[in-house]
């Protein structure tokens, strides 16, 4: 018996109940129904499905619309793209809804729509619940849809983004999500404008706005389109932090209090269960089914369900949330608490990496024995900034252990003890 | 008739790619113990952080500046138990195979072509070395990266020495050894082949005809040979039946070795060759004679397990005692004896002892000696000392070999050695030379 079948990874958001929280997201991975029936063989519970145009405005990507972003040795740590909503009549990709809602009734379908003018969000509402779609997602952030009154220049105009998810609500009964643009300073803002407009939930983030490379020989950002490239989405492992930021700010947010449906740079179970513990209820996957296909979903349904099991946790919902009582401002730490790093030497092989990011960045607290190869730790002047820990290649050999309260650490000493009675200044006192 | 192709083909090594892999592992040590190991400093702590850094052309400089023959110690260096060896890498898992990435930059350069030098300014000074091995080789680029003009003296019909006479193609192929001569080429140096500079009178005579300085490195090329094979047409010495192949006279070898039953007498990287190239030339069965026991031979591990992978079968504790032939004097077998291991010799290794009355015959029509090599029988009385091996006294840390201005390295003073030792000699006694030079103008 799998380990899926012992703890309960159902989830449901604005009514509607998911087998588990994992969905794809509405990108090329939710293209078309053939597509998406082999996601759900693989075991996601729902789809974001890729974002339905009206037909009105003709769309053509641009040719090609992607760039692997590539770290050392490791493959597509980000991905960046270029790409239009659906550039499917919207007839076909309504066949395909209805397809799959007839052969999938319990699976989910949260149709991506996109309108250019206020009517228009009304209409792609209206024919998208009429053929099945369980939910509604409506596309304020895409970042690189270049037509007026589109993509991510919605998500900035907040009264814009109101009025269009009003428009929304009345055509339609199902819930609507309104998917945020990370392309923003504070994303609780647009997202608080949504809810007034009436939307049941919220899905965040869309790609960032970025550049992930340029060119060496004809200097122009990838992807190139003929000799032309384009700030545009970046997605992926490396937006990952920027992506559980914003959603835990919107977890955080009393006045949201919406359901999230969270996404950026998942690939793995851990990243699923960090977005459900800052406060997602469901997760959305493009980039790492790019990187490694649909089958993931396997791996996070295991992997979270023997996690879950290994804590003793029934029930995935248990889980959403649960980073955000802890979750505050810098200024609240307790600052009388204070520790170092420790050291196994035992297992010391002898780079000195960590020697060498402590006289370069960190406090000068490691001295290095050339003749045992090893390094040796002054305590008194760990900044216990952990940067060895980061750059050791032995892993768990360097910790952190609390001090004392009595224990003091060395300020870092000036070079010219001379210099000091030199310096002259009246003591700051703020008016 | 077997693919002679392969007598002549280096395998494949890293691409760049898998080189990038294999530099990601690195841990990029503070003090590099692997840079320390290396007897040439070629730096693999240096020009591994600059590939991982993105700056491969950089790697490449490194590791040419420090080693004109960093791609044929790449590829020749038991990095095993040099560079490799002190790797901290080993402490959480596997060393790094610095040998192949050294190998995949250098070979990287050539399509990329990057050529790290440039020819310098001339100076007037003009130096001679006698050998193109490694060792000549690699004084000569040193003299000529500081605009010396060099000449460096081949016996032989093409420059390379040893890695081009004494090492088999598919160990080191012709290809790699012209890219590893044209940076020195480039650099200005000159080769006069089919010139042999005969002992102290031929280097005195090159320091009267204007040459400030004599870097000496003419390699080992007299064969030992047991005194029982002489006469035996089908009995041949490692010398010639390596250099043979490189000289393109493999259909006359292979005339010879085709199909027979083949005995390599020795336990060195030269009868691994020996019975690796018989093995290629198309023998049927080949047979390696040592006289103690697999972990004593002085081949490298990865040589000996190569072989033996290859299909060579090891005869160990078996020591040849002489020669049988039939009633036409051609050879029929090889006479051996058994041995056991007694007490440990001088090097360390425990001694072959014979069993009495065990010998026997190993039917073969072939045999090669791989017994070691000794200097030829140039006259070196006068200007420089020579030790009872027959070897040149040199200073180790300079070359110095005569308090005139001869130089002397490689194994015509160390014995047989490593490609990389002799680069350490060259450049040790370019150095010297360089400063003798400085001395003089003042």
């Amino acid at each position: 018996m799998s380990a899926g079948n012992k703890v309960d990874l159902s989830v449901t958001m604005c009514g509607v109940r998911f087998e588990n929280p994992f969905l794809l997201s509405s990108s090329p991975v939710s293209n078309c129904a053939e597509m998406i029936e082999r996601a759900y063989e693989r075991g996601w519970s729902g789809v974001c499905y890729k974002t339905l145009n009206s037909d009105r405005v003709p769309i053509v990507h641009p040719s090609p619309r992607m760039n692997g972003y590539d770290y050392e040795g490791k493959r597509l740590v980000g991905l960046q793209n270029v790409e239009m909503i659906s550039d499917r009549p919207l007839r076909d990709n309504l066949a395909d809804i209805l397809y799959l809602k007839k052969k999938y009734p319990d699976r989910r379908i949260i149709a991506s729509i996109m309108g250019f003018s206020n009517d228009e969000w009304g209409f792609l509402a209206k024919a998208a619940e009429d053929h099945g779609a369980d939910m509604l997602e409506l596309n304020f952030s895409c970042p690189h849809m270049s037509v007026e009154g589109s993509g991510y220049k919605v998500g900035q105009s907040f009264h814009l983004l109101e009025k269009f998810t009003a428009t929304v609500k009345k055509a339609v009964k199902i819930p609507v999500l309104a998917k945020m643009t990370p392309n923003i300073t504070d994303i609780t803002e647009p997202a608080i404008y949504a809810k007034n407009g009436g939307a049941d939930g919220i899905s965040a983030i869309n790609t960032v706005r970025g550049i992930s490379e340029i060119g060496l020989d004809d200097w122009v950002a990838k992807p190139e389109v003929f000799g032309r490239g384009a700030v545009s989405g970046l997605s992926g492992r490396c937006v990952k932090p920027v992506g559980l930021r914003f959603v835990a700010e919107m977890a955080q947010c009393k006045e949201l209090a919406l359901p999230i449906s969270g996404m950026g740079g998942i690939e793995t179970w851990i990243d699923a269960l960090e977005y459900l513990l800052v406060g997602s209820t469901t997760v959305q996957v493009t980039t790492g089914i790019i990187h490694y296909g649909y089958r993931i979903v396997e791996d996070m349904i295991e992997g979270l369900s023997d996690y879950m099991i290994g804590k003793g946790i029934g029930k995935a919902t248990e889980l959403i949330g649960k980073a955000i009582p802890t979750l505050c401002e810098t200024g609240e730490f307790d600052l009388g608490r204070q520790g170092v790093a420790t050291y196994d030497l035992e297992r010391c092989v002898g780079c000195g990496l960590c020697h060498i990011v402590c006289r370069d960045a960190g406090g000068q607290a490691l001295e290095w024995d050339a003749e045992k190869r090893r390094p040796e730790l002054i305590e008194e002047k760990c900044l216990s900034c952990m940067i060895c820990s980061f750059v050791c290649p032995v892993p768990g050999l360097i910790g952190f252990a609390e001090k004392p309260k009595s224990w003091k650490r060395e300020p870092t000493p000036v070079m010219d003890e001379g210099e000091v009675r030199r310096v002259r200044f009246e003591p700051f006192i703020s008016a | 008739m077997a693919d002679y192709e392969r007598l002549h083909r280096m395998n494949r090594g890293f691409t760049l790619a898998q080189a990038v892999d294999e530099a990601d592992r690195c841990l990029l040590c503070h003090d590099a113990p692997c840079s320390k190991a290396c007897p040439a400093n070629t730096e693999p702590g240096a020009f591994i952080r600059k590939l991982r850094l993105k700056n491969v052309t950089g790697a490449i400089r490194t590791i040419k500046e420090n080693n004109i023959l960093g791609g044929a110690c790449g590829v020749l260096c038991p990095a095993s138990r040099l560079c490799e060896r002190e790797c901290s890498a080993t402490g959480i898992g596997l060393p790094i195979k610095i040998g192949e990435i050294q190998r995949a930059l250098v070979e990287h350069s050539w399509s990329i072509g990057f050529r790290v030098f440039e020819k310098p300014a001339a100076r007037p000074e003009k130096v001679a070395v006698v050998g193109s091995g490694p060792a000549g080789l690699a004084c000569a680029a040193e003299l000529a990266k500081a605009g010396v003009g060099v000449t460096v003296f081949e016996e032989r019909a093409e420059p390379g020495g040893v890695i081009r006479y004494g090492v088999p193609g598919y160990r080191f192929d012709r290809d790699f050894l012209e890219h590893e001569l044209e940076d020195l080429r480039r650099l200005g140096v000159e080769f006069v082949c089919n010139k042999r500079v005969e002992g102290a009178r031929g280097a005195k005579e090159l320091l009267a005809g204007g040459y400030r300085s004599v870097f000496l490195a003419p390699g080992l090329w007299k064969a030992v040979s047991l005194p029982e094979g002489k006469g035996i047409a089908e009995v041949h010495d490692s010398v010639s039946f390596l250099s043979k192949p490189r000289e393109g006279k493999v259909p006359d070898l292979a005339r010879q070795i085709d199909g027979k039953d083949v005995a390599v007498i020795g336990g060195g990287s030269v009868a691994i060759d020996c019975a690796e190239s018989a093995r290629k030339l198309g023998a049927r069965d080949v047979y390696l004679v040592y006289r103690r026991s697999f972990v004593e031979m002085p081949a490298e591990e990865e040589e000996r397990v190569a072989a033996l992978r290859d299909g060579v079968h090891f005869v160990m504790l078996n020591r040849p005692v002489g020669y049988s032939t039939d009633g036409n004097g051609r050879l029929s077998g090889l006479k051996l004896r058994r041995c056991r291991l007694g007490t440990e010799d001088a090097s360390g290794r425990r001694s072959p002892e014979d069993i009495a009355g065990s010998d026997w015959i190993l039917d073969v029509q072939v045999a090669v000696e791989a017994i070691g090599n000794g200097p030829d029988e140039a006259d070196w009385s006068g200007d420089v000392r020579i030790d009872k091996r027959g070897l040149i006294v040199a200073d180790s840390a300079t070359g110095r070999a005569s308090t005139k201005a001869i130089f002397a390295g490689g194994d015509i003073v160390g014995g047989p050695g490593l490609v990389v030792e002799a680069v350490r000699d060259g450049k040790n006694a370019a150095r010297a030379i360089l400063e003798a030079l400085a001395g003089g103008a003042r």
